[in-house]
């Protein structure tokens, strides 16, 4: 591979800067990594949108894990990224199979492990789907008060101005109700009793 | 603000790690003391982990689709197509081209040692060296012939798993189930002979789980048409039904009834039979009484012996439809096989049907 990354920007600088989120470092991965892998994917049968959404998701485990400062490599970042990308994208294969048939299939030697990378992430997709069915069902306003505290990191105090509530408490109360009422909803499915008090 | 109020402020609190040192201490002791408190406060870190999941994910995606669709034009993806496909198929060309240089290595070989044999053998008497040149050079065009004939390099190494599959055209077009195959691209169809031959797919469709594979060789072809045709309605229930495939090396015949209108767990893509199926069977032809094939053999219920899954031939006419122009669909709307017995149909049927097995690349 003549794109060796470590000649263009260091694999720590590089994870430091995608911890923050700055669109450099995503560019940089993109245009270096990305071709390797749309490649890969498409020797192993997949289209190019498959490859695509197999990068996507791919960025987002090493995104979380450099957020979470939890990124502790063992090999190039290029290798792990490209591991986890053909792992995944072997899961998705198979997940497209009707899952009781009777299909043999051997385990690729391990190159990287990846496989607690991953299956964390799709518990967290799985859960993911679910909390998006969740606010659905919620409704408005109660929807948009959670998101915009929960995923766009809102203030109180935003959210005060946004809704027009009279203060901060009543704004809680408002939220933390809904939140009661979304996490009956998430949790639901496994059991409904005693959440209420503690 | 209510108890219960307060107590989500201070989970919060403790899930983002906003408590002090004293605080912290507090409510662990607390948690341990009141299990609902703990349970609650698990609960709350997992909503929390999947809204940041959430978040994560959608501004990952939000950055590289901008990168993505701005720094690509449309030529350049489709220039990266073609040379993906070039990727693709260069092995099995290379291999070709290959075996065609060594064709005419050899060729040239033969031409030379004739050539030397003649200047060699110039006192020994002519009619006698005449013989054994004539001999030489049919021994060496004979093995130039074989070489030529063995175009097909064959597979190397034990197969990663194997599969049944049926002609539908006579230039070598397969149906087999996508499973069988997906995720490779060495793969080999085995004709009756026992020779196999390298094959690409060309047409699939997930949800029906179906596969039509193309035997790469040009010139490559069955004998005889195609027996039996393609029937383009639904099977009913009850129906009596064969089937043949490869579970093991040898061609393996059954035969059992429809048993229900869907698939596994009620699936509409699939119907049920009541056939006895084993590894290896997936891609086999069913068959009617009358010798026209009603679906493709795709999987079984776990666990089970008798209960078999068929894709629904209309999928395979749909997705056969889509095929190149040196595919005809029309060919396989009659039937050779009316009013044969059982056992000459199943003659007929048998060189069509074939053993696939893939490689590692």
């Amino acid at each position: 591979m003549n794109n060796n990354p470590s000649q263009g920007m260091n694999d720590e600088l590089l994870i430091s800067s995608l911890a923050i989120g700055e669109s450099k470092a995503i560019n940089y991965i993109y245009k270096h990594f990305y071709p390797t892998i749309e490649k890969m994917v498409f020797k192993m049968n997949g289209s190019t949108d498959d490859a695509y959404d197999v990068f996507q998701d791919s960025m987002t485990i090493l995104y979380e894990k450099a957020k979470t400062n939890n990124l502790h490599l063992t090999c190039q970042l290029s290798t792990y990224l490209t591991a986890i990308a053909r792992h995944m994208w072997l899961k998705k294969l198979s997940k497209r199979k009707q899952q009781s048939f009777s299909v043999l299939y051997d385990n690729m030697d391990e190159d990287v492990a990846v496989d607690d990378d991953l299956s964390k992430f799709f518990e967290f997709e799985q859960h993911a789907n679910k909390l998006t069915q969740s606010l659905t069902q919620l409704g408005e306003p109660c929807k948009s008060l959670i998101e915009s505290f929960y995923m766009h990191d809102k203030s109180m105090q935003d959210i005060v101005e946004i809704y027009q509530y009279t203060n901060t408490d009543n704004a809680k109360t408002q939220k933390y109700k809904c939140l009661n009422r979304l996490r009956k909803l998430f949790f639901n499915e496994k059991e409904k009793v005693g959440n209420e008090r503690f | 603000m209510s108890d219960s109020n307060n107590t989500y402020e201070q989970i919060e609190k403790y899930c983002l790690d906003l408590m002090d040192e004293r605080e912290r201490h507090y409510f662990e002791l607390e948690m341990e003391r009141n299990p609902a408190l703990r349970k609650a406060t698990e609960e709350h870190k997992i909503l929390l982990q999947t809204f940041d999941h959430i978040e994560s994910s959608e501004f990952i995606h939000q950055s590289l689709n901008h990168i993505h669709h701005h720094s690509r034009s449309q030529t350049d993806v489709l220039i990266n197509q073609l040379k993906l496909h070039v990727n693709r198929y260069w092995k099995t060309a290379s291999v070709a081209a290959s075996v065609a240089f060594i064709a005419s290595f050899l060729t040239f070989l033969a031409a030379r040692s004739v050539y030397n044999k003649d200047a060699a053998g110039i006192f020994e008497p002519l009619n006698k060296t005449d013989e054994n040149l004539k001999k030489e050079i049919k021994g060496l065009k004979n093995q130039v012939a074989n070489l030529n004939k063995k175009v097909t390099p064959q597979p190397e190494g034990p197969a990663k798993f194997t599969g049944s599959s049926f002609a539908i055209s006579q230039n070598g077009y397969m149906v087999t189930s996508l499973h069988v195959i997906d995720g490779y691209s060495n793969i080999f169809v085995f004709t009756e002979d026992g020779i196999g031959h390298k094959s690409e797919i060309v047409a699939t469709d997930d949800s029906n789980d179906l596969a039509i594979l193309k035997i790469t060789e040009e010139d490559f072809k069955f004998n005889g048409r195609i027996p039996y045709s393609i029937r383009k309605s639904n099977p009913s229930i009850a129906q009596r039904v064969y089937s043949m495939g490869y579970p093991k090396d040898d061609i393996v015949y059954n035969e059992g009834y429809v048993s229900s209108s869907t698939g596994f767990q009620g699936s509409e893509n699939q119907y049920q039979l009541e056939l006895p199926s084993n590894k290896g069977a997936s891609g086999s032809p069913v068959l009617d009484e009358m010798g026209n094939v009603i679906g493709i053999v795709s999987g079984k219920q776990s666990q089970s012996e008798g209960i078999t899954f068929a894709t629904y031939s209309k999928a395979l006419l749909d997705l056969a439809s889509k095929l190149p122009k040196d595919f005809i669909v029309s060919s396989l709307t009659n039937s050779a096989l009316k009013g044969s017995t059982r056992s000459s149909q199943v003659k007929k049927i048998e060189p069509f049907v074939c053993v696939v097995k893939v490689y590692n690349d």
